[in-house]
């Protein structure tokens, strides 16, 4: 009976699916925009499993905005619905009307996570590059929670370590946890274990983090903290996980 | 469409013909254009406009149309009635010790003159 029970038990390990990190996600066509790529860029945004390339549905964002020299423009209204990993995402052809840095961002609405009991709510970004003018790559937009970049988030090469401040409500997160993950999109990435699918580093005292990919792509950095507010769900108070997360690009090195 | 490739003969004679300049301390150079006239600007890398350089406008053909001096902001503005703009413009500037380009397409003038 004993060793039944260990089969059984062993059984519905091998059957359960690996919790798998949640992404906000917003993917450029290209994170450094030249002037013979065009004078747009296009955008892709969804909320998935980067790795897996599993989607989930991504309600209509709460916000979505694009900050270039100071001034923030609301664009929700012009997102257009898509299919994104087989699952509702959204679209946008965004013109870029001057050099410098265009920080597009993302807040969805809240997620009803009943595997963890809880809401989830990523404040989602990425910084494109127009015309060869980098100003503005530090951007610090405000957000409720936000990892600010130490690295210049685009023009990085494989292996450079990328390096940013985990905040919450404008200030520093000590030791804040952060997931990456890699956009595994025509990659064909493996992973010896599931445990690798997701790694995971802690900041600092101060916030700051650092993490250097084994290979060129979209790495997404989610550093993750409970909100200090609940949100009701069929009665109930439920904690709501607050994600900070940024997608950053590695180029592949061209040397020998 | 914006975001594709702009993919006009103009362009492509013009980006044979332009230097490709990337170095350090960086010059950044862009035009805009609206039905009147092109305002370049060129600053360097670290924000700051350049104070001293000949700004060349070159037709779509790659012939010298103009030379002028270009402002102590970092700008020059061209008229638009006074170049040959048919197949686009190549803008480059050149500070003597740093020089880069912007290509004005026939695209850029026809989206903007007509917004």
């Amino acid at each position: 009976m004993k060793r039944h029970l260990v089969t059984a038990s062993l059984s519905s390990l091998i059957a359960a699916t690996p919790v798998l990190a949640h992404y906000g996600m917003i993917i450029p066509t290209d994170p450094m925009i030249s002037q013979e790529d065009g004078r747009s860029v296009g955008l892709t945004m969804s909320f998935s499993h980067p790795f897996e390339l599993d989607g989930m549905m991504l309600d209509t964002p709460a916000a979505f905005s694009v900050t270039h020299e100071g001034a923030t423009t609301d664009l929700l209204g012009d997102l257009e619905s898509a299919t994104v990993m087989d699952d509702q995402g959204y679209t946008l052809d965004y013109p870029l009307d001057r050099p410098g840095t265009y920080i597009f961002a993302m807040e969805p609405q809240p997620y009803w996570e009943p595997a963890e009991d809880a809401f989830i709510i990523h404040y989602t970004k990425t910084y494109v590059t127009a015309y060869g003018d980098d100003e503005g790559w530090d951007t610090d937009l405000g957000l409720k929670t936000e990892i600010v970049p130490l690295t210049k988030p685009f023009g990085l090469w494989e292996h450079n370590v990328f390096q940013g401040i985990v905040k919450m409500d404008g200030e520093e997160v000590p030791y804040a946890e952060v997931e990456v993950e890699f956009f595994n999109n025509g990659a064909g990435a493996t992973v010896p274990d599931d445990l690798m699918i997701t790694q995971t580093v802690k900041a600092d005292a101060d916030g700051v983090f650092t993490y250097a990919p084994p290979s060129n792509g979209w790495w997404g950095f989610a550093a993750l903290n409970t909100a200090d507010y609940t949100l009701p769900q069929e009665g109930e108070d439920k904690a709501v996980e607050l994600g900070a997360v940024i997608w950053v690009h590695f180029e592949e090195w061209t040397g020998q | 469409m914006d975001g594709t490739v702009i993919r006009s003969a103009a362009l492509a004679s013009l980006l044979i013909a332009a230097p490709m300049v990337a170095e350090a301390h960086q010059l950044v150079v862009f035009a805009s254009v609206d039905c009147e006239a092109v305002t370049v600007e060129a600053k360097f890398s670290n924000g700051n406009p350049v104070q001293q350089a000949d700004v060349r406008v070159l037709d779509g053909q790659n012939a010298l149309l103009v030379t002028l001096p270009i402002e102590t902001d970092g700008t020059v503005t061209v008229p638009l009635d006074s170049v040959d703009h048919s197949e686009g413009l190549l803008i480059e500037v050149d500070t003597g010790s740093h020089d880069n380009y912007w290509i004005v397409t026939p695209d850029d003038i026809a989206r903007n003159c007509q917004s």
